[in-house]
């Protein structure tokens, strides 16, 4: 109805800037192809024998497997955490809520870096580097605040006065929770899973300092890859990873919506 | 019956309160306690320690990190470099991210949807990834290489293990955080203003100046901020970008704590770190009290 | 039964404080079984609040709350059954039509045979049989009004709870869902309390009104007791349109340009007078003197304004430094009375009504 028209200028500068923003993304696809022993472009051949290298190497499927049992776990545990609190913060209407609210997503604002080396040098002394309950302690930290922050606008979204009127007919505040609030915001519940999932995924500097060599995650691993050569194997990984994180991506567009869940 | 009644009992209890209010928020609580504020003191704490030469630390007051930080030319070389090489990444990232946030501000439907999805996409993918796919463009054996080389050029240029790589690597990086948040500003923007200056008179030009950039500075001001601090506190891009001969904070704090094990330095460049994000707060709520 | 029992639901001294605001004062009300009440009041006058505290999703800060002589005061919201119909009707969206109606009944654990012959009768109650597996968001605004109130009868409350529910209606809808309303609240004989704003609404369905004003019940009683014998000058402004002005009353008389006029009220001192618009006659000075039986209070003033609104006339007319509002329905033999014309209004003195005014 109220068409807006664009301007082509905006459009003509728009698209190389767009290029420039996926280029590094888009490279890897054809650089997975590659049959070079190393890494350069265009490549000489074409071959899948980085993705039969990523697939038989014990380093990458051990590190993949490590990262995803971490995100699911880190995942539940955070929604598990954050929801009873989102509840509280959204529904008992206390004076400091927004005090507490603030409180609880500060570990967002601070760097990974220092994020890092704080919780290295607190976890090193109980022996909790490189283990597993030091990792998912550590994502937790990271994890909750986003959580709580989508779950708290979720359930501050749904409909109280369904809530009231369950109660009216008869329902325990539990089965109130239960019947009515949990279906009411079951889009922010996957929203959030998405997000805890892809966090924990992808989250690399605090990993870096509490894994070793007998316990590392799938970025991790990659970093010290890249950091030590320079072939297509991480290419054919990144393709896989970016396929995941698409696919992540679409659910939440479908579940929750995508501007609703990013653009605040 | 009726005089049973006529008496008003005092307040009473709210039939709705949730008494397990606290113990619902007690496991997030304990885990923001454990893994953020002790460990944050714990850091201020160690910056006021000192390391022997074997690595063991000394329980004992001292000011030998903060001495270092303060005193030696190579720490205010660090700052300065890492502050100025912020900025332009900033600078540059503000300038490459608005025609972007433009666009999709101006579509709608489906096409706003798509390019939604290109901006967020890449904020999702791991910064290894990006990194990874940044070497490939410009190592000596990348795309630009290969294209310029295909163009004429005799030898690569030098595009990465220097500041080149690192600032074109991290700017594309952060350029999502930049559009989101310049699109978040732009929530201001009537289209009937701009419409209203241009049946006034304004050429386009004018309409952009005088018009749609006042409008969008809230979010300017947020998008900047933002990407300073992300850019001071990135560690993965530079590291691998800058192949070990670009120096920058986060770097630095990686490096003191991973390779040199002086713990008590590097706590003490973390609340470097965080005094600078203090003083871009403060900067901005400046800035944003001015814009108004 | 002695009249001072209490009603099927007796309220006694209900308060509601937030901080240092008090939204609901000391409200004291019956309501007889079977009996449709209204609370009518302004935006703010706490009748929602009221309403709310009686269904226990407010907490009262002091008074009670008592249905058939149970004390239901500390009683928590889902065990006082009660039906409440809500302003934005609240349904589940996720359940169909049927799952909504049964909600209720599922809560109570009402066997499944049982329960789906109530919600058939229920909607078909309410004429929305064969949507029983929509979903609200396939309603129109009408039928999930129904929604709503099946929803709340289903159960069988002792008292039906219903805050606004025809605001969110268009009008020629909202007239329709008046009748049906009070048509099945009768069928059923069920308590039942009706929160408005709007006086049409209250004194067309309700068998009695109770006028809230400031967090303060200012009269209860009949529709026709609120328009005749408005309590206090709040409830006869908020009932129907007046005329109103000040006035010093001098032995049971004030004075109104040349003339004085008698009024039921206080005799002496400052008062507000009152008089309806449709109550005034108005008749051309030269017009013969209407017989009465009783002397009329007689005034003459200047038709200064003329609106004709379809079936009624409305005049403005000047008497003194007053200006009287008078409402005449329209006659077809007679033309609207032109502005300038000098008229004679009267009308009986009972009809004036005198309040007592602060100095």
């Amino acid at each position: 109805m109220d068409e807006r028209k664009v301007s082509p200028g905006l459009v003509l500068l728009a698209v190389p800037l767009l290029a420039f923003l996926l280029a590094p993304v888009l490279i890897t696809i054809p650089i997975s192809f590659s049959a070079d022993p190393y890494l350069s472009f265009p490549p000489s051949g074409w071959s899948l024998r980085w993705y039969r290298a990523a697939f038989s190497g014990g380093a990458v499927l051990d590190a993949f497997a490590t990262s995803v049992i971490l995100a699911l776990i880190v995942t539940a545990l955070s929604l598990l955490t954050a929801l009873p609190a989102a509840v509280a913060l959204v529904r008992l209407r206390w004076g400091w809520v927004s005090a507490l609210e603030g409180f609880l997503t500060a570990p967002l604002l601070l760097p990974a870096i220092v994020l890092g080396l704080a919780i290295l040098i607190v976890f090193a002394p109980l022996g909790l580097l490189a283990t597993f309950p030091g990792l998912v302690a550590a994502h937790l930290v990271v994890t909750l605040p986003y959580a709580l922050r989508v779950l708290s606008t979720a359930l501050a979204a749904a409909p109280l006065a369904a809530e009231e009127a369950a109660a009216t007919l008869g329902a325990s505040p539990l089965r109130v929770f239960w019947r009515v609030t949990l279906p009411a915001i079951r889009p922010g519940l996957a929203a959030s899973a998405a997000l805890c999932f892809l966090v924990s995924f992808d989250e690399v500097v605090i990993s870096l300092f509490l894994t070793g060599p007998r316990l590392t995650t799938l970025p991790v691993w990659m970093f010290h890859h890249v950091e030590n050569e320079a072939d297509p194997l991480v290419a054919a990984v990144s393709v896989l990873l970016i396929a995941l994180t698409v696919m992540i991506v679409l659910v939440v567009d479908r579940t929750a919506g995508l501007s609703r869940t990013f653009v605040k | 019956m009726t005089a049973a009644l006529a008496v008003p009992p005092p307040d009473m209890p709210n039939p709705r309160r949730l008494p397990a209010g606290p113990a619902l928020l007690a496991a997030i609580v304990a885990v923001n306690l454990l893994g953020f504020v002790a460990p944050v003191l714990n850091l201020l704490r160690l910056s006021f320690l000192k390391v022997d030469a074997i690595g063991t630390l000394r329980q004992s007051f001292d000011l030998s990190s903060w001495r270092a930080i303060l005193t030696d030319g190579f720490y205010a070389e660090l700052l300065v470099d890492s502050v100025r090489t912020c900025a332009l990444i900033t600078g540059l990232t503000l300038v490459l991210s608005y025609p972007i946030a433009l666009l999709i501000h101006r579509c709608r439907g489906t096409v706003r949807t798509l390019l939604l999805v290109l901006v967020i996409t890449p904020l999702l993918t791991s910064a290894v990834v990006r990194t990874y796919g940044w070497v490939a463009l410009l190592y000596d054996q990348g795309l630009v290489n290969g294209v310029l080389m295909a163009l004429g050029m005799s030898a690569p240029l030098r595009l990465m293990f220097n500041t080149v790589g690192v600032v074109i690597g991290l700017t594309e990086i952060l350029m999502p955080y930049m559009i989101l948040s310049l699109l978040a500003g732009f929530g201001r923007l009537d289209p009937r203003c701009e419409e209203a200056a241009t049946t006034l008179g304004a050429s386009p030009l004018r309409t952009f100046l005088r018009v749609v950039l006042p409008l969008t500075l809230p979010g300017i001001a947020l998008g900047c901020l933002l990407t300073f601090v992300l850019a001071l506190s990135s560690f993965i891009t530079p590291k691998l970008l800058g192949g070990g001969r670009v120096f920058l904070l986060a770097t630095e704090i990686y490096d003191q704590a991973m390779v040199t094990l002086n713990w008590p330095l590097a706590a003490a460049l973390s609340i470097v770190i965080l005094a600078m994000f203090g003083l871009a707060l403060v900067l901005y709520g400046r800035l944003v009290r001015k814009i108004g | 039964m002695t009249t001072d029992a209490p009603g099927h639901l007796a309220i006694r001294g209900l308060t509601k404080r937030y901080g240092g605001f008090t939204a609901v004062d000391g409200l004291d009300l019956d309501v007889a079984r079977g009996e449709l009440l209204a609370f009518l009041g302004p935006s703010g006058c706490g009748k929602t609040t009221s309403l709310r505290m009686v269904a226990g999703l407010v907490p009262a800060s002091g008074g009670r709350i008592v249905v058939g002589g149970r004390d239901l005061t500390g009683v928590p919201t889902h065990r006082r059954d009660m039906g409440l119909m809500f302003q934005s009707y609240a349904l589940f969206p996720h359940l169909s039509v049927a799952r909504n109606v049964a909600f209720g009944l599922e809560m109570r654990g009402i066997g499944r045979a049982e329960r789906e012959a109530r919600v058939r009768e229920a909607i078909a109650l309410v004429r929305l049989t064969g949507k029983e597996e929509h979903r609200p968001a396939q309603l129109s605004g009408g039928q999930q009004q129904r929604v709503a109130l099946a929803r709340a009868l289903v159960i069988r409350p002792q008292i039906l709870l219903l805050d606004e529910p025809l605001s969110n209606l268009d009008a020629k809808l909202r007239d329709e869902m008046r009748v049906e309303i009070r048509e099945i609240q009768q069928r059923l004989g069920i308590t039942a309390i009706f929160v408005t704003h709007d006086q049409v609404e209250a004194l067309t369905m309700c068998d009695k009104v109770a006028v809230m004003n400031g967090g303060r019940l200012e009269q209860l009683g009949t529709p026709l007791d609120l328009y005749e014998r408005p309590a206090t000058p709040f409830v006869a402004r908020f009932v129907g349109r007046i005329n109103q002005f000040r006035a010093r009353a001098a032995g049971g008389t004030v004075s109104l340009g040349e003339a004085r006029i008698t009024g039921a009220g206080p005799a002496e001192g400052p008062v507000e007078v009152m008089i309806r618009p449709h109550r005034i006659a108005l008749s051309p000075v030269s017009a013969p003197a209407e017989t009465s039986d009783a002397p009329l209070n007689t005034v003459a003033g200047t038709v200064a304004r003329t609106t004709f609104a379809g079936d009624v006339l409305h005049y403005e007319v000047a008497v003194g430094d007053a200006m009287l509002c008078v409402e005449e329905a329209t006659r077809s033999h007679a033309g609207p009375v032109a502005p300038g014309t000098p008229v004679r209004l009267s009308w009986r003195p009972d009809d004036t009504l005198l309040f007592a005014a602060a100095a």
